[in-house]
């Protein structure tokens, strides 16, 4: 069920200082499929997704969104041709309402306040949040935080959903819902890369993992090969572990 | 459903009612300046809350937007005869060009440059009027030659008219705000003003926002510099671009409640009010006085009141509407 490129990154390049943070990578992701992101903490993948949603100008290297360049483009700019992403730590407007949070999203394709607040209530109970639309986002919990995180990017209308570290910090059960959500919205069409550290997760739900560490790629596969990919094991477990 | 004898209705009907009758019920005309200058920082207060409250951004130089409109109103009128209605527009307008490439330049940046800028630029137009001194007539200001009761050139032998148009461009300024709040403009620069980068994420152009909140703010600061140069006949300088003036407009703002439809206007009755009054009670005997009138009002703000005296206000309201009788039933 692949479709065609979607996303090309072609030589990624970042240093801050010192630090080589990103360094020549290259990947794609397809049109509908999920792709994982993995990599020990420091790897890179945080700052690739900022480098593709425009909050840091990448030192060398392009990226392709849909046939056309958006390399260096402003996050604004690259949310509005569809790819919307979410971030590590939560980032909710706290003193508004949960709705009015998913009402920001939704008024980019829907500049008439009645008609976002309608599709916001929708995305709201495809999230499963609908009971707390009119909270304030500052006192949900951990995972609602998550969820209103979600649901905010997919108000947008993107694309390709870029999902930083979802369920980082919740419980096998939340973990387990999370999943599901994000499954149900690759069968719905959306193309979603996944940041994550809860390796079960990855494994089960992408399609294909890019493995990164120190800034590079070092392997590409699907979850198959990768788990059983020497590389990895050592930059995950160090080199003792390799013959173990 | 809400009846239209609920409280909701009719309390506020009766307070602009009280407005519309109030100029005869004030026992003489300073009374009316007094009230008259209460709706002026209405609107000056009302404008600066579009960029000051609801865009977050601290403006310390509103005064360049009240003076720019005051003068190439003044200017126009004296100049080609042009009526002070028409001049209103252009005023306002020439305000709005001013605060583009403020707007744009400051904007890109986050942090306290759009505040630095903001006192600059009106002191650079303060520097630039006392300067070029054979079109603006330097510190001697400009005066609006009296011409008695000539309502096409708005000018009235009475106080009473100028009130009306006061009062018309208050509630002008509170219409706009609710409609600013309630559009994608006014979701989007509270947004930004909750975490930027998240709204940047969702594809908002926060420059873009600001600057228009900005271009908003200084067009109606620019309308109300025109009715003021109107209402006092003589503008200098120091009293239109002015630091003291930029800082009393923001106070009015974030006295009343920065952010919310009616924190102004409670801000403007507020000031002004204690403005007037140590005034009356001292009678200049203690130049600068109303500065430390500013000055207390600003720390007893901060210290008790934080977000302004409107949520206090807006219980005594809700208490009020809860409590009087209603026709229909009155929702909490």
């Amino acid at each position: 069920m692949k479709g065609d490129i979607l996303l090309e990154v072609e030589g990624l390049a970042k240093r801050f200082g010192g630090v080589q943070a990103v360094a020549d990578l290259s990947f794609h992701v397809r049109e509908g499929e999920i792709l994982g992101m993995i990599g020990p903490n420091g790897s890179g993948k945080t700052t690739t997704f900022n480098m593709i949603t425009g909050f840091y100008p990448p030192d060398r290297g392009r990226v392709r969104f849909a046939g056309r360049d958006i390399t260096g483009l402003p996050p604004y700019e690259v949310c509005g041709c569809g790819i919307c992403r979410t971030f590590q730590v939560a980032k909710p407007f706290r003193e508004l309402t949960v709705i009015r949070n998913v009402m920001t999203g939704t008024l980019l394709r829907h500049p008439d306040p009645a008609l976002a607040e309608t599709r916001a209530e929708e995305v709201l109970r495809a999230v499963g949040l609908a009971e707390r639309a009119q909270m304030q986002a500052g006192s949900l919990t951990t995972i609602d935080q998550r969820r209103l995180e979600v649901a905010r990017a997919l108000g947008t209308a993107p694309r390709l959903l870029l999902l930083d570290e979802t369920m980082a910090g919740l419980n096998p059960t939340e973990v387990a819902e999370a999943m599901r959500l994000i499954a149900s919205l690759r069968d719905q069409g959306l193309t979603v890369v996944v940041v994550e550290h809860v390796m079960r997760a990855v494994m089960s739900l992408s399609d294909r993992i890019v493995v990164l560490d120190q800034g590079t790629k070092i392997a590409e596969g699907n979850p198959r090969e990768i788990s059983s990919d020497p590389r990895v094991i050592q930059a995950y477990l160090g080199a003792e572990y390799q013959r173990a | 459903m809400k009846a239209a004898g609920s409280p909701e209705y009719y309390l506020p009907a009766g307070i602009l009612l009280f407005l519309i009758v109030l100029p005869f019920l004030l026992p003489n005309p300073f009374y009316v300046h007094i009230v008259v200058m209460m709706a002026v920082f209405v609107v000056l207060g009302g404008a600066w809350n579009l960029i000051g409250g609801y865009g977050g951004q601290l403006s310390l130089g509103h005064a360049a937007f009240f003076g720019t409109g005051a003068y190439v109103s003044t200017l126009l009128v004296n100049a080609y005869g042009i009526s002070p209605w028409i001049t209103m527009w252009l005023g306002g307008l020439a305000a709005l060009l001013l605060s583009l490439p403020v707007g744009i330049i400051c904007f890109r940046l986050q942090g306290p440059y759009f505040a630095i800028a903001t006192i600059g630029l009106a002191e650079t137009l303060r520097l630039l009027v006392l300067h070029f001194r054979d079109i603006t007539s330097g510190a001697q200001g400009l005066t609006v030659p009296f011409r008695g009761d000539a309502p096409w050139l708005l000018q009235f032998g009475s106080k009473i008219p100028y009130y009306y148009i006061a009062l018309i461009m208050a509630v002008g300024v509170v219409l706009i705000t609710r409609r600013m709040e309630r559009a994608r403009l006014g979701h989007y620069l509270v947004a930004i003003g909750q975490n930027q980068d998240a709204a940047e994420a969702l594809g908002i152009n926060s420059a873009r926002a600001k600057a228009r909140a900005l271009a908003l703010s200084a067009f109606v600061t620019g309308v109300a510099g025109v009715f003021y140069a109107q209402y006092t006949y003589v503008i200098h300088p120091d009293s239109v671009f002015g630091l003291g003036l930029s800082i009393q407009i923001a106070l009015v703002a974030i006295v009343g409640g920065v952010g919310t439809t009616m924190g102004p206007v409670l801000g403007a009755v507020i000031m002004e009010f204690f403005i007037q009054s140590t005034q009356i009670i001292f009678a200049g005997q203690y130049p600068g006085l109303e500065l430390m009138v500013y000055g207390g009002l600003l720390v007893a703000v901060i210290l008790w009141r934080p977000r302004g005296v409107i949520p206090w206000f807006a219980r005594l309201y809700q208490g009020l509407v809860a409590r009087l009788p209603a026709a229909g039933g009155a929702r909490a």
